[in-house]
């Protein structure tokens, strides 16, 4: 059982000719309703100012009628009359032994009028709250709050959104009745809090400063690390890396390269530097990538792994790239410094530092093949506090390395490899075709971020791109026989600077029109709708479940479930039985609310799968890996 | 004297009149239909043309039991000879404090209160409110002839669980039940709620 205060500030409650100083309450979820209460022990400083006409020596009695409620699921009214007889004395008293600390923590801990500046503007659905001042700057925003004094000015169920600025920040508020009215309030009053200070505010209407916003939400809040947990995510990441090894940009790199040490398994000593070597080299790149990528988030902007792939230009690129690697292996041209070339030829004079390089370039080459593979579950490592993501990528990099290092330090296996030989040119052009298919799924991708006259463009320019590695390719052939073509190797640049300035125009490719491929159905009797925060809050108003797809083009993991989990007809009898309705957010594109809602939830990328219940109350959060039946018990429990 | 305090003394005030009158304030009633003690399923639909008040209940709490002192039975009395539908609603979750499990244990409550509403629907699940956003028993909705919500929240200016502030206290309910008698638009159309929150069943 404990004590609390409902709806603080109670408005109405009679407290006379005293005034209480009121700690800055905590949110409490009972069912659907949002309560501002206290929680165990709770301190109500009164400040009293004694008279001058006080006489020292004699004794003043204060006296308290106190009403109060005392709740945990029920409430039970309570009446107590209280005395006090405090002796008068001269000169300032010292602290009571027993309550003078807490007393005076709580004064310090209350919300304090600080000079906060603050404007408040009605933007649709959202009433927007943005409050600056040197309190604010640099604070830690996660958590921010803002309790009004009034019950009738927002919603206060509803999740407040946070968005920070240099000098403050932006909440994103529902309005309440007032605003249903004619006339709205012109006046916003309550506190701020934020963690470990509260602050009053007195907004009115206006327009927000350009201080209180742009830096994105706060990063999530650091979770306390639960060791198992933590122990889990390394052991997934070390596997993950182990998998990594097979994907098609990878897997040629270093298969070749274990089959050119082969050729020199009779000196363990340099095999073992070597594998070491590129351990090395593995490790310092994975962590310099997570580095730069934690760097970036605690700047402020709103990225994920995977983020890159929201930039058409950046797709584009990387699908010409691909395309590239891939004609490269087909044996169209030789690439004297293609990372296959460094590595290879490097290695091959058994230089640990180009076992390093291979280890680096590995990654390097692997980070675009592996982002859309591994986007979920590196989102979530990075809304762990840096120090566990950074131990999460540590992991991955160590698996990725273990079956180069293993190899290099057991000779026995060593020896079972195939010899080097004519059958790893053939290995090489067969591992060509992964590459062909990588590059078109990119453009696929790239076609759903930039409609069809970009899409012409790309095309255009993966043939220019074709045509210039075969025309150097040609060079190199002459050049070998002694007959350097100059005239083809100007062609190949000529053709390739046209191939680039091509991708380049894609930059200012429109997105097509977002609700055509929204609306597309998802599959045979199962539609979605576009989402947002108020039609989910309507659907569930009108007591339908609702799921909502977190999604995204360049996600694969997400078409593999909308395929897999989504498009059957037992998923969309569910749906219908149970009056359910799916919602797509499509995150192919940067969007800032889609992003926020992911952090709501604390996760850095898609997919996502939320649950409504039809009752209302927080959604469930459904496995990144879905199956038909786990959708429709989702379904089916959220609607009973 | 810090700000907060001073800001609640002013919540302390009147509240009809920090409320700006001649509000354009009239949401559409969301449709519903719920068991009544009798097991008929009533719903707001097939009382179309007549005004009609909403009254959550929890027959536990205190804030209830001021109000059921004999002014909400009053109240419904006074409403139900004019031509208005009352209809009290019990949200509670099985196993919370003010549910009923049938139509019988509610009848029994009913009959030991002299209540005298129209019906009393059972909403063990929380459909209703949850449509309504119901947030505290006593909650209140006054809703005219046309289906729209004109009055909603408390059911008089003195929040507090003690029967001696009645007489002191403006009815709500009372005025904006005149107000659409006479036809004239609800001069005060919100007023949040006060009692004991809601028992929904656990998320």
């Amino acid at each position: 059982m404990w004590p609390c205060v409902r709806k603080s500030p109670p408005a109405g409650t009679p407290i006379g000719a005293i005034h209480i100083v009121w700690p800055t309450p905590e949110q409490t979820r009972v069912g659907p309703l949002l309560d501002y209460a206290y929680k165990g022990e709770v301190l109500l400083p009164v400040p009293i100012t004694v008279p001058a006409s006080a006489a020292p020596g004699s004794t003043v009695t204060l006296k308290a009628a106190a009403a109060f409620l005392v709740c945990e699921e029920i409430c039970i009214p309570e009446d107590a009359i209280l005395t006090l007889d405090m002796p008068i004395v001269s000169g300032a008293p010292g602290p009571d032994p027993k309550w003078g600390a807490v007393v005076a923590r709580t004064l310090a801990d209350a919300p304090k009028a600080a000079g906060l500046k603050a404007v408040f503007k009605r933007d649709g659905a959202v009433l927007k709250l943005a409050i600056t001042g040197a309190p604010l700057k640099g604070a830690d925003m996660a958590g921010a709050y803002f309790y009004p004094y009034s019950g009738k000015v927002i919603d206060h169920a509803a999740e407040q959104t946070i968005e920070r600025g240099p000098e403050g920040l932006t909440l994103g508020l529902k309005p309440g009745f007032d605003f249903t009215t004619g006339t709205p309030p012109t006046e916003l009053a309550g506190i701020i809090a934020l963690s470990g200070q509260a602050y009053e505010v007195t907004a009115i209407a206006g327009e927000p400063p350009a201080g209180a916003f742009g830096l994105g939400p706060p990063p999530a809040a650091a979770r306390p690390a639960d060791a198992t947990g933590l122990l889990t995510a390394l052991v997934f990441a070390f596997l993950g890396g182990l998998i990594l090894n097979l994907m098609p940009c990878v897997f040629p790199v270093l298969s070749m390269k274990a089959a050119s040490l082969a050729g020199h398994a009779h000196d363990p000593g340099k095999t073992r530097l070597q594998g070491l070597a590129f351990l090395v080299g593995v490790v310092a790149t994975f962590l310099a990538l997570a580095g730069l990528l934690i760097a970036v988030r605690a700047g402020g902007a709103a990225v994920g792994w995977g983020f890159q792939l929201q930039s058409p230009v950046v797709v584009a690129s990387l699908a010409l790239v691909m395309l590239l690697v891939a004609l490269n292996m087909s044996g169209v041209f030789e690439f004297g410094t293609s990372v296959q070339g460094v590595g290879g030829s490097v290695s091959a004079r058994g230089g640990v530092t180009g076992a390093f390089f291979t280890g680096a370039l590995a990654v390097v080459v692997a980070a675009p093949c592996t982002a859309p593979f591994m986007a979920g579950a590196l989102g979530f490592a990075l809304t762990q506090p840096p120090v566990i993501s950074l131990g999460v990528f540590l992991a991955l990099a160590l698996g990725f390395a273990a079956p180069f290092v293993i190899l290099t330090f057991a000779p026995a296996l060593m020896a079972r490899l195939p010899r080097p030989g004519p059958w790893m040119d053939t290995l090489k052009k067969g591992l060509a075709f992964p590459m062909y298919g990588t590059a078109a799924w990119l453009v696929w991708v790239f076609s759903q971020q930039a409609g069809s006259i970009a899409l012409g463009q790309v095309f255009a320019a993966a043939v220019l791109l074709g045509f210039a590695a075969w025309l150097w390719g040609h060079a190199q052939t002459r050049r070998a026989v002694g007959k350097p073509s100059l005239v083809a190797l100007l062609a190949a640049l000529l053709a390739l600077a046209g191939a680039i300035a091509l991708t380049a125009l894609t930059a200012q490719a429109t997105p097509p029109a977002a609700v055509a491929t929204n609306a597309a159905p998802t599959g045979p009797g199962l539609a979605s709708e576009p989402w947002s925060p108020e039609k989910v809050a309507a659907l569930q108003a009108e007591g339908r479940p609702v799921m909502v797809d977190f999604t995204a083009a360049w996600c694969v993991t997400c078409q593999v479930n909308e395929k897999v989990a989504l498009s059957g007809a037992g998923v969309a009898q569910a749906f219908r039985d149970n009056n359910a309705v799916l919602l797509k957010a499509d995150w192919t594109n940067r969007d800032a609310t889609i992003a926020a809602a992911l952090a709501e939830q604390g996760r850095a990328g898609v997919p996502l799968y939320l649950v409504y219940p039809a009752k209302g109350g927080p959604p469930v959060i459904l496995p990144q890996l879905l199956t038909e039946g786990m959708v429709i018990a989702a379904i089916e429990k959220a609607a009973s | 004297m810090s700000k907060v305090t001073r800001r609640l003394v002013a919540a302390g005030l009147p509240l009809a009149a920090l409320v700006a009158p001649g509000l354009a304030h009239a949401r559409p009633a969301p449709a519903f239909t719920a068991v009544d003690i009798d097991g008929q399923t009533r719903s707001l639909a097939e009382f179309k043309g007549k005004t009609v008040v909403l009254e959550w209940v929890n027959e536990g709490c205190p804030y209830v039991k001021k109000h059921y002192s004999g002014n909400m039975q009053g109240l419904q009395a006074a409403a139900t000879a004019d031509g208005v539908v009352w209809l009290t609603i019990a949200s509670s979750a099985p196993g919370k404090q003010g549910h009923f499990p049938d139509g019988g244990s509610a009848r029994t409550w009913m009959n030991a209160r002299g209540a005298r509403p129209t019906t009393l629907l059972l909403d063990g699940e929380g459909v209703v409110a949850t449509a309504y956003k119901a947030k505290t028993t006593p909650h209140m909705f006054v809703i005219d002839k046309t289906g729209a919500i004109v009055y909603e929240g408390a059911i008089d200016d003195i929040p507090s669980n003690k029967v001696e502030d009645l007489p002191k206290a403006r009815n709500l309910v009372a005025a904006a039940l005149a107000d659409v008698k006479a036809g004239r638009k609800v001069a005060v159309a919100y007023v949040q709620p006060y009692g004991c929150a809601l028992k929904y069943k656990d998320a």
